[in-house]
C-alpha cells in the first residue's frame, strides 16, 4: 500500500515536472528545434512557382533542385526549366554554419559564363516571386531574440506562437512572427513586418508529408498583404537521402545543366 | 533558291530533333534602330533563333542555327553552334563548332579570345550573338572542382569587320595612294597552322580563378606597310609617292588569368592577360614594314555591389605597350572604364540598366540606357539607345555620327 501511495506521487510528480519542461520551453528554445529539426543529408525536388497578381494573372517559374547538407556546409544547386528566356539558368549556393558569408555563383547560359554573385542581396525577390533569397534559406535563431507569445491552435493544429525581432536593425523585416507546431516542431503559418512595423506578408504551409521518416513541406503560400500579390511554391517528385554526390555541386553541373 | 536551301535545313533540324526527342527554344526578334542625327534607320532585322539541344547521360548535341533577315530582304543563315558532347566519369569532350568563353570581365576581352568576335555592328550585339563559333575539339577533365581544359582549333578564324558601306566602316586615310595585296590575309588550314589554348579553373569558397595559356594567331591583321617613293622633278626631292598595303595575320603566345572573390559583400574581379610579340605600326623610318613588335599587356579590375536594390558594376581596364618608343602610332597606355548599373522592378517585369564604356585616355564614351518590360514569361520590349560622344578620334567618338534609339521586340520559346 505504501509502495503503491509512493509510485502514484512518483507518477504525478513525473507527469507534472513533464508538464513543466514543455511550460518552460523558451522562444528561443522553440525556433531551435525548428532550426535543428532534421532534413536529411540530401534532398533532391522539382519546384514550381506559380505567381499570382492583384488582377489574378499568372506566372509560372520550373526548376529541379538539388541540396547536400554535412553539418558544416549546406550546398544547393537549381536548374532552371522554365520560362523559356532563363531556361538552362543555373544557380549555386554555398551555406555555412560557421557564420561565413554564403558563396553564390550563377551560370547564364547565354552569356556561357559562371559569375560569382555578391550573398549581400538576401533581401531581393527571388525570380519576381514574393519569397526573397532570405526567406527560402534557413535562418539561423542567434541572428534574431525570440520570446514565446502564447499557444494558439490553428486549423486545428496545436502552435507555439513565437515573435523574432532581429538583432541587426538594418535587416528587411522588423519581425517575424511564428506559428509552430507544437508536436512536429514545424512552421505553419508565418507573418512578416516591414521596417515601419506593418503587416507585409503572410506565408502559410499547405501541404507536407513523411518521405524516408523525415518530415518535408511539399507546398506553401506566401502573400503580399501590401501589393496583393501571392506566389503558391510546390515541390513534387521529392527524394531524401538519395545519396546525391558532390559531383553534382560543381562547376561543371552547372554548365552542362540537370 | 537560298531561301529554299535554308528552309530545308531548318526543316532537317526540327525532324533531326523530334526524332531525338531533343529540347526545342529559341527566339523570335524583331530589331529597329533610327539614327539621331539624320532619322536615317541605322538598322532594321529580323532574328530567327533555333536551339535544338539534348543531353543524355553519356552523350549529348547542340544545334544552334541563327537566321538574320535585313531590310533589304537580304538572309543571312548563321551556324552558331553544332557540336557532339561525349561525357565521360571523370571529364568531357566536345567536338564542332563551338562558342567558348573564358575570363570574368563583362563587355571586354582579355583572356576571353578563343572565340573569334564579329564587329560587324561594333560592340553592339549581345555579347552572345557578338562571339562567332569556332571548330573546335575540347577536352575537360575535372578534379573536384577544378577542371583543366584543353583546347585544340584545326582552323584560325579571323575577327570579322565592318565592310565598307556600313555605318560601322572606317575609311582609313593614307598620306599616298594606297594599294593592297590580300595574298597573305588568310591562314591555310592545317595542322601546322592550327591554334591550341589550355585553361586551369578553380572554384573554392575563398576565390575562383583561371589560368591560361595559348598559342594562337593576332584575330586582327597585321598591316604591313612598304613605301614607294619618287622624285620631285622640280625640287629634286624625294616624296611619298605611294603605299602597298599587305595584311597579314601573325603568331601569337599569351598567357594569362582571371580572378573573383567576394570581399564584406563586394565582389572583386581582376584578369589579365600578356602578348608575347604582336605588331604595332610605326612612324620609325628604318623599321621593316612599318612595324614594331612589342609585347602587350593588358588587364582589368573590377567591382560588383549593390546599393539598396540598384546593382552597381564597375571595371577598370587597361591596354600597355611595352618597351615603348614615341614613334609607336597607338598610345603607350589605353585606359578604360565601364559602368554599369541594374535596377528591377514591377515584379520582376520591369528593368532599367545602364551600361557604359568610358575612354580616359580619348575622352570619349559609349553609353547604353535601356528599359525592357516583360508583358510575360516569353515577350518582352526592349528600348534603349546608344550614345556616341567625345573625341572623334576615339574608339568610341569616332562613331557619334551613329548613336541611335532602338527598339527589340522579342517572342522567347
Amino acid at each position: 500500500m505504501k509502495n503503491l501511495k509512493i509510485t502514484s506521487v512518483l507518477i504525478i510528480l513525473a507527469m507534472i515536472s513533464g508538464f513543466n519542461v514543455s511550460a518552460q520551453l523558451t522562444g528561443l528554445q522553440i525556433i531551435e528545434k525548428v532550426y535543428n529539426r532534421p532534413t536529411g543529408n540530401d534532398q533532391s525536388s522539382n519546384l514550381t512557382m506559380t505567381l499570382i497578381n492583384a488582377q489574378g494573372k499568372q506566372r509560372v517559374r520550373k526548376l529541379t533542385q538539388y541540396l547536400t547538407d554535412n553539418g558544416t556546409l549546406e550546398k544547393k544547386i537549381m536548374f532552371f526549366t522554365a520560362p523559356a528566356d532563363v531556361k538552362g539558368t543555373s544557380f549555386m549556393n554555398w551555406s555555412y554554419s560557421n557564420g561565413k558569408p554564403d558563396d553564390q555563383w550563377i551560370y547564364l547560359p547565354a552569356l556561357k559564363k559562371i559569375k560569382r554573385i555578391s550573398s549581400d542581396s538576401k533581401g531581393d525577390y527571388f525570380m519576381g516571386s514574393d519569397f526573397t533569397y532570405d526567406d527560402l534559406g534557413d535562418r539561423h535563431p542567434s541572428q534574431d531574440t525570440h520570446k514565446l507569445l502564447r499557444e494558439e491552435t490553428v486549423n486545428g493544429v496545436k502552435c507555439y506562437v513565437v515573435q523574432s525581432i532581429p538583432k541587426d536593425e538594418d535587416y528587411m523585416y522588423s519581425k517575424t512572427i511564428t506559428w509552430i507546431n507544437k508536436a512536429t516542431f514545424i512552421g505553419v503559418k508565418k507573418e512578416f513586418y516591414d521596417e515601419d512595423g506593418d503587416l507585409l506578408k503572410i506565408m502559410h504551409v499547405n501541404s507536407s508529408k513523411k518521405i524516408n521518416g523525415i518530415i518535408v513541406v511539399t507546398k506553401i503560400t506566401m502573400q503580399n498583404k501590401q501589393k496583393n500579390h501571392k506566389t503558391i511554391m510546390s515541390l513534387s517528385n521529392v527524394k531524401i537521402n538519395s545519396g546525391i554526390p558532390e559531383t553534382k555541386f560543381t562547376e561543371r553541373m552547372m554548365m552542362r545543366g540537370i | 533558291m537560298k531561301k529554299i536551301s535554308i528552309i530545308l535545313i531548318f526543316s532537317v533540324f526540327i525532324l533531326t530533333g523530334q526524332a531525338q526527342n531533343a529540347d526545342f527554344s529559341g527566339f523570335v526578334r524583331n530589331y529597329t534602330g533610327v539614327l539621331y542625327k539624320t532619322g536615317d534607320l541605322s538598322i532594321l532585322q529580323n532574328t530567327f533563333n533555333l536551339d535544338v539541344s539534348k543531353t543524355g547521360q553519356k552523350i549529348g548535341f547542340k544545334v544552334n542555327p541563327m537566321l538574320y533577315h535585313y531590310w533589304s530582304d537580304s538572309l543571312d543563315l548563321r551556324l552558331r553552334e553544332v557540336y557532339l558532347d561525349l561525357y565521360f566519369k571523370n571529364f568531357d569532350v566536345r567536338v564542332g563548332k563551338q562558342q567558348i568563353v573564358w575570363g570574368k570581365a563583362d563587355g571586354v576581352f582579355i583572356t576571353d579570345v578563343v572565340s573569334p568576335l564579329n564587329l560587324e555592328e561594333f560592340l553592339l550585339p549581345d555579347f552572345d550573338e557578338i562571339r562567332t563559333g569556332v571548330e573546335a575539339v575540347k577536352l575537360d577533365y575535372y578534379i573536384g572542382n577544378n577542371t583543366l581544359e584543353a583546347i585544340w582549333i584545326p582552323q584560325f578564324t579571323p575577327t570579322e569587320a565592318p565592310k565598307p558601306g556600313s555605318i560601322w566602316y572606317i575609311q582609313p586615310h593614307f598620306p599616298a595612294p594606297a594599294t593592297f595585296d590580300w595574298s597573305k590575309s588568310s591562314i591555310t588550314p592545317s595542322l601546322k597552322n592550327s591554334e591550341a589554348f589550355v585553361k586551369y579553373t578553380a572554384l573554392t569558397s575563398a576565390v575562383d580563378f583561371e589560368i591560361m595559356g595559348g598559342y594562337t594567331w593576332d584575330a586582327n591583321p597585321t598591316m604591313h606597310v612598304q613605301k614607294e617613293f619618287a622624285v620631285n622633278l622640280q625640287t629634286h626631292q624625294p616624296y611619298l609617292a605611294g603605299l602597298n598595303i599587305t595584311p597579314e595575320h601573325h603568331r601569337l603566345y599569351l598567357a594569362g588569368g582571371s580572378f573573383s572573390t567576394q570581399i564584406a559583400g563586394f565582389v572583386l574581379r581582376g584578369e589579365g592577360a600578356y602578348y608575347n610579340g604582336k605588331y604595332f605600326q610605326t612612324e620609325d623610318p628604318t623599321a621593316v614594314d612599318a612595324l614594331s613588335q612589342n609585347d602587350f599587356l593588358h588587364y582589368l579590375l573590377g567591382l560588383d555591389f549593390n546599393i539598396g536594390k540598384v546593382k552597381l558594376s564597375t571595371q577598370f581596364v587597361q591596354e600597355t605597350i611595352l618597351n615603348y618608343n614615341d614613334l609607336i602610332v597607338n598610345p603607350e597606355f589605353q585606359n578604360t572604364m565601364t559602368f554599369l548599373a541594374r535596377y528591377d522592378t514591377q515584379d520582376d517585369l520591369l528593368h532599367f540598366e545602364l551600361f557604359s564604356y568610358i575612354g580616359l585616355t580619348d575622352t570619349d564614351a559609349l553609353i547604353r540606357p535601356k528599359i525592357t518590360y516583360d508583358f510575360d514569361d516569353s515577350f518582352s520590349i526592349l528600348l534603349g539607345s546608344n550614345i556616341f560622344v567625345g573625341d572623334r578620334d576615339g574608339r568610341f567618338g569616332q562613331y557619334q555620327d551613329n548613336s541611335m534609339i532602338y527598339m527589340k521586340l522579342k517572342y522567347s520559346f
